[in-house]
């Protein structure tokens, strides 16, 4: 099936700006400080990810999945959200973070292992943020369900907040995609899920996770409205997204939404792609790299002038470099943390076993308690 | 402690089998708090397959009592997300045995949420389940595999023997801040009334209660059980202990040991399977902490490493009083 080449996956989406950066559609109305917050997003995203991929490789960091050409996707959407919404990440939209004010020290420490409860001690945030951010879901799926309850739990108070989530082509195969947008679907929840079409489960082609011609379609079976949209294009990703929610504010109830993409780099650094893809299918995407486009388009429309996509760069890497300064003065976590925040309360077992750990730490036999009265 | 739920002089009381608690405590606590949403299969109109939400959904709309679409997954994993943006939710579980399905919303959000988070959001949940058997449903509505909750960090397990610690511990569970299973003892639904205060109140979340006091040998029992060890210990020429353990998580370690230190002896009572149920860890907090103390080995009186049989057989699985009897005089006869 032409339609289920991973190499060329129809074009039969909505598109504001083609590979070139030529218009093809008429363009959203959108203020040019957004534009430039959306440009500015994509390309410290793109930026973070080399800078953290280059602490992989000196070992500062073990594992990081990189979202290195998907970009459009999770800037446009996340900056459909205001003030108040909620979003409920996977692992590839750190542009969804940026685009909000994330910071880049605490994401860095996050990767660099710290536990929460030390990047908040020493990486205090100030305030709260604009959008509410959940921590980062690594099993798949999951978040959406969480994303349509949140939803759902405004929708029953009245309240005018929408709820974002994301998953990949891959995660349309597992129960809680179907079983989070049928709820989305009986309760008209104001939730709008994206999904980061890119082609790839680790290994596993798109062709392989569905028979469906689109993964858009899919929502039908759940009476969620849904579109399909060029991912590599910002403007096409915002302007629908920005409809979606706008649908769900005003009680419209959900929508979900593909957008095509591609993941230009490994699915993570453990990966090793050149296993299972040809690395010819890069070169066709490359051309469809969603920062040239819209660099090109802002150019041409006088939004950036032509020595700020440079200048900006630098500005970025230079940000960056603080920021990863500021996470490697973060010290190493106390192992005590493993034990705070499970239950509101503590337990005889918590305590018991924090004392078996600080004995151990300290060169102590921690297994000399034969009452229950504590280490002797 | 001793926590026996008796009403003070002159306090208005009510007679209450367990499922009529339930659904008190249910109404007083929704409207105590707006926030307390109910939501499961069949919770609405019909009132939950054992009534125990019957009349809520009239009163409160539904809104608040949210008939869902047939997914426990779903369920739990949208009521993750409500709990997480302050809806204090009570999700009904039809039966424990159709819990499987939600093991993954369980084990990726629910539990860890809170420490995910870093303690920034929190899920107050109460996820309620009749469970266990002995009423001749069927295997997969029978189950007692409160090991699988017990044995994971990040939320608590209660599990109430009488219609007022049922009104106290539903009240607490659902006030609590943390996600709670709250398992129901389908077998002692409907078996008996008691008078419970008409009041609201809560009993503590980590602490065992004393169902009777005695020299020679404990029982430790939950849920149904408890009648049991109770109808034992009366036919036993030995003066049993019986601690009702309210909490399967967190336990209250401190009252399990306190009392066989005292005794010297203990019987562990349950429903769910031998092999790593709640009794195995019972034994080895015994073991490692009060060995000194004891006069005969632990004995475990269980349900046995099967699935939960069918209804001709299911009596023979079933612990009962002549197994806890059994259980108590070997023990008492036994000598190092």
């Amino acid at each position: 099936m032409e339609q289920w080449s991973e190499q060329r996956p129809s074009e039969e989406f909505y598109r504001v700006l083609d590979p070139d950066g030529e218009v093809v559609s008429e363009p959203p109305d959108v203020e040019e400080e957004t534009l430039r917050r959306l440009y500015r997003t994509m390309v410290e995203s793109r930026l973070f990810d080399e800078k953290t991929l280059s602490m992989q490789r000196r070992g500062e960091v073990s594992i990081i999945a990189r979202s290195t050409g998907e970009e459009a996707v999770s800037t446009g959407s996340a900056a459909a959200l205001a003030e108040g919404d909620w979003c409920f990440p996977s692992y590839r939209q750190t542009p969804a973070g940026l685009y909000w004010g994330a910071r880049k020290d605490r994401g860095v420490a996050a990767l660099m292992g710290a536990e929460p409860e030390t990047i908040e001690e020493h990486l205090p945030l100030e305030g709260e943020p604009p959008v509410n951010f959940t921590p980062i879901y690594v099993p798949l799926a999951v978040n959406v369900t969480n994303a349509v309850g949140s939803a759902m739990t405004d929708r029953f108070r009245g309240d005018d907040v929408v709820s974002m989530s994301y998953i990949g082509d891959g995660s349309t195969s597992q129960g809680d995609f179907h079983e989070a947008l049928n709820f989305a679907g009986v309760f008209e929840a104001p939730a709008v899920t994206i999904c980061q079409n890119n082609q790839w489960a680790i290994s596993v082609p798109a062709h392989r996770q569905t028979a469906t011609e689109t993964f858009a379609e899919k929502a039908a079976a759940h009476g969620v409205p849904h579109e399909r949209v060029d991912g590599n294009d910002v403007l096409a990703v915002y302007e629908r997204s920005r409809a979606a929610v706008e649908q769900a504010r005003q009680g419209g109830g959900p929508s979900f939404i593909e957008a095509v993409t591609y993941r230009m780099v490994e699915h993570n650094t453990a990966d090793e792609e050149s296993i299972y893809r040809d690395a010819d299918e890069r070169e066709y995407w490359e051309e469809k790299d969603p920062i040239d486009r819209f660099e090109t388009y802002l150019l041409d429309q006088g939004v950036l002038e032509p020595n700020e996509p440079d200048d900006l760069r630098e500005e970025l890497r230079d940000e960056i470099q603080a920021a990863v300064n500021r996470a490697r003065e973060v010290p190493v976590s106390d192992p005590e943390t493993m034990f705070e925040n499970h239950l509101h309360d503590s337990t005889w077992k918590r305590e018991h076993q924090r004392a078996e750990l600080r004995a151990e730490r300290r060169g102590e036999n921690p297994f000399t308690d034969f009452t229950g009265e504590g280490l002797q | 402690m001793t926590s026996q739920v008796a009403p003070d002089e002159g306090q208005a009381t009510e007679e209450m089998n367990m499922v009529t608690a339930v659904n008190e405590t249910l109404r007083q606590e929704m409207d105590r708090d707006e926030s307390v949403r109910l939501m499961g299969y069949d919770v609405g109109p019909i009132g939950g397959v054992y009534r125990a939400t019957e009349g809520l959904i009239e009163d409160f709309g539904e809104d608040r009592v949210i008939d869902t679409p047939l997914s426990e997954n779903g369920i739990l994993g949208t009521a993750v997300g409500m709990a997480m943006r302050g809806s204090r939710i009570v999700p009904e579980i039809q039966f424990m045995g159709f819990f499987y399905p939600a093991f993954g919303q369980f084990m990726y959000t629910l539990v860890k949420m809170y420490e995910r988070s870093g303690g920034a959001l929190e899920v107050p949940m109460t996820v309620r389940m009749p469970y266990s058997g002995g009423i001749k449903s069927s295997e997969y509505h029978s189950e007692s595999t409160e090991t699988f909750l017990v044995h994971t960090p990040g939320c608590r397990v209660v599990v109430p023997s009488t219609p007022a610690e049922t009104k106290g511990l539903l009240a607490a569970s659902i006030r609590n801040d943390d996600p709670v299973f709250f398992l129901e003892p389908k077998k002692i639904y409907r078996v008996g009334t008691e008078s419970v205060p008409t009041e609201d109140y809560t009993l503590p979340l980590d602490q065992a209660r004393y169902v009777r006091r005695g020299e020679d040998i404990t029982v430790y029992a939950w849920g149904a059980m408890v009648r049991h060890a109770k109808t034992a210990a009366d036919a036993v020429d030995a003066d049993v202990e019986i601690v009702d353990l309210r909490t399967l998580s967190p336990l209250d370690v401190e009252t399990i040991l306190e009392s066989v230190k005292k005794t010297g002896r203990a019987v562990v009572l349950h429903e769910a399977r031998r092999t790593l149920g709640l009794g195995a860890e019972i034994s080895a907090l015994i073991n490692e902490y009060a060995l000194d103390h004891l006069h005969a080995p632990i004995k475990r009186a269980t349900g046995y490493d099967v699935h939960f049989p069918g209804h001709q057989t299911e009596d023979a699985y079933m612990p009962d009083e002549q197994r806890a009897q059994y259980a108590i005089e070997a023990v008492m006869d036994y000598e190092f």
